[in-house]
């Protein structure tokens, strides 16, 4: 288990030091040990062995002291990027809401917030992926204790996806293939924004049910999602996130394309002209296959799409 | 204060508040829009809106905002207690439950009427449980019981609702409070008649059961020794006002304040007589959850605030007023 | 009106023996009779029976009719009580209060008339409460409160008035408005049952006494005849001297110290 030097951008150097002096004192013996582990790892290769820095989602910088080997990822955007950067085999354990059949044999440690920390400590990671935020406050506390290191990620939109992959990439030497994966994403996106670019576009409401309505407003991944995909998000006036609306407002507002969450979601007689889609709400999350989840929409909103521009292959920023 | 004068005042603010929950709304409309739409004509999108959406709404406010608040009267009568109301027997748990379920189990493919029903259905569940342990001795119901098992049936309840949404996706989660904390938004025409439908008779009742209530507020004996039936007007109104308060909590969440402090601000105006008590608590609830309503769909347009921190905010401080007047005089 | 008890019995459950054994009791029309006796002799028992509260075994007639055959409504236009206390939560007036005694005589919703606005401003008059009317009750010191409760079963317009420690924690001259006030009711005909723990006040104002001990009847009579040493001792289990009044002539009870 490799141990992890952390700064915060605010920490002083009186608190680097006395780590300092410990890992000189105990790296070289560390790292030995846990070259048997490394050994026999299939993904590793002709690895990297050299300390890995990683700023994660809050900035915070994270020393690893090599790729790490043994992962445990509370965010499932996050095991699936793993997933698809060629790390899956990396995992020790799950959340009760990584329900994919590949991750079905590992272990899990109960919610993606407040985990269990026993299950967690039990499984040895050397990386432990969480959210970013301070819905939990407990468990980075309880993983710096333990001297556990982990970094933080934020789904919450497309930069967030590609910002986790090559953080992840970075995390468990894997660049080359996050990088792959990152290219692919962008380009997927581009090809579709220019399949899209000569339709009509569409007025769209992306409703989660509740009464009132609870509807998607901009700085949602959703409202981004649907803009890249044609759609202009009916409710891009909020000031929220996601917020209530009174039904009249729905009502009111010309809207062509309705995205209902769920299939309770939706009163119908607030929007009679609308054409009524019912989304899986696994929609609202941004992950790794989001240029699938996008074409998805764009089809759910466009119909079938037009073959792509002869002069749109370059790759966005 | 003269009680007839309070009683124009409160029919008066009453038609206002509907008048003006009609007129305004998150959607701008002029005066000329609306009446048309009352009329049957005009846009159809300004029609949904006045007489599908606002209408419906106003009169829900009305009717549950006065029902809450005879409800909590009758209560605070019935358990000689200031600080009763209407959820006190566990009747808001109860329907909760039944909500909470519908949600987790997304039983509402069946219909849109599985929630307000489930809600009742568990309104009426803890009705009787409370009901059955306060007469379970076999003899004459004893309202402290009654109070006490209300308070343990609301406790179990909440433990009820805590466990199923601890097992819950975070969407169910979601949803749940969002039912509890209540709102006017669901409002239809068919929910506002069998509201209506329930309540108008119920309401109506208890006013006519209001002298042997002046009599039970003052205690049981004595109501009993000055000629009241205290059995039967205890089991009547009870179950008349609990049955009031469930189609409330069914058809708008869990509204917090009405029921409490309505009755109270006008007891400090006009006093204790139940003759006079309950009706214009009726008003005054009407008038006030209808126009909370109209501050929840305005203030922070085109989102909506929950109704039950309008009652809050808006409810406290009134209140701490009317006492504040009361004490000085 | 007359009110007797025969042979009543009264058992409460879960105690093996009777609140009330075979009390008997008969209270002519137009006095003031007095029951008394220590603490748990059964005195508020035989009100609640009086009242027909409670299951009894035995028999109680109000105006020679079993009280189980009177109406509800019909009994308390009949019989006003006063029970030991009560606690008001809420706002209330004086008056409010005291309308309530013509609760017996009014429909559902029907409001007061010129009949019932009399009773009620007779009531207030004799208690002396009129210019305390518009008062919240809860403001009025212990005595008034007892008044307007008094004057409540006035308002009821009864012909026997059942009184459970009405001057309990009333100071002298408060207790003495009222005493006087029931003698000149049972002066006026109308029958006045007291129930009480003070057994000088009892022998000075009632007509006849009825000493319970212990759920039995350990004397019944003219106030001489059951103010005597011997009786009270025994009933008391203390020794108690027994004079008569110079001022009243009443008999007049002084308890010895314990040595």
């Amino acid at each position: 288990m490799g141990r992890a030097r952390v700064t915060h951008p605010s920490a002083g150097l009186r608190r680097v030091l006395p780590f300092l002096l410990v890992l000189a004192v105990f790296g070289c013996g560390e790292s030995d040990r846990a070259g048997e582990s490394r050994a026999d790892d299939p993904s590793r290769g002709a690895a990297d062995q050299r300390p890995v820095e990683i700023v994660d989602a809050t900035g915070r910088t994270v020393l690893l002291d090599g790729p790490a080997t043994r992962i445990l990822s509370l965010v499932p955007s996050a095991t699936l990027t793993l997933r698809a950067i060629g790390a899956s085999d990396r995992l020790v354990g799950r959340t009760d809401y990584d329900d994919e059949p590949w991750a079905s044999g590992l272990p899990s440690v109960g919610g993606g917030l407040e985990p269990n920390l026993e299950a967690i400590v039990t499984l040895r990671p050397d990386l432990v992926v969480r959210f970013a935020g301070s819905q939990d406050r407990r468990t980075p506390q309880r993983l710096d204790d333990l001297g556990i290191p982990h970094v933080a990620v934020r789904p919450d939109g497309i930069a967030d996806v590609l910002e986790t992959v090559r953080m992840l990439g970075q995390a468990t030497g894997r660049r080359a293939e996050a990088d792959s994966l990152a290219t692919a994403i962008r380009s997927d996106l581009a090809r579709l924004e220019a399949r899209v670019a000569p339709l009509p576009r569409k007025s769209v409401a992306y409703v989660l049910g509740g009464t009132p309505p609870w509807v998607a407003g901009p700085g949602t991944y959703i409202h981004e999602l649907v803009t890249l995909v044609g759609g202009d998000n009916v409710f891009a006036d909020l000031d929220a996130l996601y917020a209530p609306v009174s039904p009249e407002e729905v009502r009111s507002r010309r809207i062509e394309v309705v995205l209902a969450s769920g299939v309770e979601a939706f009163d119908r007689s607030l929007a009679p002209e609308a054409r009524i889609e019912i989304v899986d709400e696994g929609l609202e999350i941004p992950g790794p296959d989001l240029a699938i989840s996008a074409h998805r929409l764009a089809e759910l909103l466009h119909g079938p799409l037009p073959p792509v521009p002869p002069d749109a292959e370059s790759p966005g920023p | 204060m003269n009680r007839w004068v309070l009683g124009a005042g409160l029919l008066l603010a009453t038609v206002v508040s509907v008048l003006l929950g009609v007129r305004l709304g998150s959607v701008p409309l002029t005066t000329a829009q609306v009446l048309e739409a009352l009329r049957g004509g005009g846009d159809p999108v300004v029609r949904d809106i006045v007489v599908q959406l606002r209408l419906p709404r106003v009169l829900l406010g009305v009717l549950v905002g006065g029902g809450l608040a005879i409800a909590g009267a009758t209560f605070q009568a019935l358990l000689r207690n200031p600080l009763a109301e209407p959820y006190i027997l566990g009747i808001s748990g109860g329907a909760s439950v039944g909500a909470v379920l519908v949600l987790a189990f997304g039983w509402m493919a069946a219909g849109s009427w599985a929630l307000p029903l489930a809600a009742f259905a568990g309104a009426l569940l803890a009705i009787v449980l409370v009901f059955r342990v306060a007469t379970a001795t076999g003899r004459a119901m004893d309202v402290r019981v009654l109070l006490l098992a209300g308070v343990v049936v609301a406790a179990f309840f909440s433990a009820c609702i805590a466990f199923i949404l601890s097992i819950s996706p975070a969407r169910t989660v979601q949803s749940a409070v969002l039912w509890i904390m209540g709102s006017l938004a669901g409002a239809t025409w068919r929910g506002v008649l069998l509201t209506a439908a329930y309540t108008t008779p119920a309401a109506v009742l208890l006013i006519g059961l209001a002298r042997p209530l002046n009599l039970l507020s003052i205690g049981e004996e004595t109501a009993h020794h000055l000629g009241a039936d205290v059995e039967k007007v205890k089991r009547t109104s009870l179950v008349v006002a609990a049955l009031i308060t469930a189609s409330g909590v069914a058809v708008a969440g869990v509204i917090g304040f009405v029921g409490l402090v309505v009755p109270h601000a006008v007891r400090l105006l006009i006093g204790s007589d139940h003759r006079a008590l309950l009706p214009l608590s009726f008003l005054a609830g009407a008038a006030f959850l209808t126009l909370a309503d109209l501050a929840a769909r305005l203030a922070l347009s085109p989102t909506e605030i929950p109704i039950g921190v309008i009652t809050a905010f808006i409810g406290v401080p009134f209140f701490l007023v009317l006492l504040r007047r009361s004490i000085a005089a | 009106m007359r009110l007797r008890a025969e042979r009543v019995v009264v058992r409460y459950p879960g105690s093996s023996v009777p609140a009330l054994d075979d009390v008997s009791m008969d209270v002519p029309p137009g006095s003031l009779y007095a029951v008394l006796g220590p603490n748990g002799s059964g005195k508020s028992s035989l009100m609640r029976a009086l009242l027909g509260l409670r299951r009894i075994e035995g028999r109680v007639l109000i105006d020679e009719r079993p009280v189980g055959s009177w109406d509800r409504r019909e009994l308390a236009r009949a019989v006003g009580a006063v029970t030991q206390s009560e606690s008001i939560s809420f706002p209330l007036t004086t008056r409010e209060l005291v309308a309530m005694g013509r609760y017996p005589y009014l429909g559902p919703l029907e409001r007061e008339g010129e009949d019932d606005r009399a009773a009620i401003e007779r009531a207030l008059t004799a208690c002396d409460l009129v210019g305390l009317a518009g008062r919240d009750v809860t403001t009025l010191s212990g005595g008034e409160f007892q008044r307007a409760r008094l004057a409540r079963a006035l308002a009821q317009e009864p012909r026997a008035l059942v009184l459970d420690e009405p001057t309990a924690s009333l100071d002298v001259g408060h207790e003495m408005t009222i005493l006087e006030l029931l003698r000149s009711s049972a002066d006026s005909g109308m029958t006045v049952l007291l129930i009480t723990h003070g057994l000088d006040m009892a022998a000075r104002f009632a007509d006849r006494m009825l000493l319970l001990s212990r759920g039995r009847v350990a004397a019944e009579g003219s106030p001489a005849e059951v103010v005597r040493e011997e009786t009270l001792r025994a009933v008391y289990g203390w020794p108690l001297a027994v004079h008569q009044d110079p001022t009243t002539g009443a008999p007049r009870v002084t308890p010895l110290g314990s040595r």
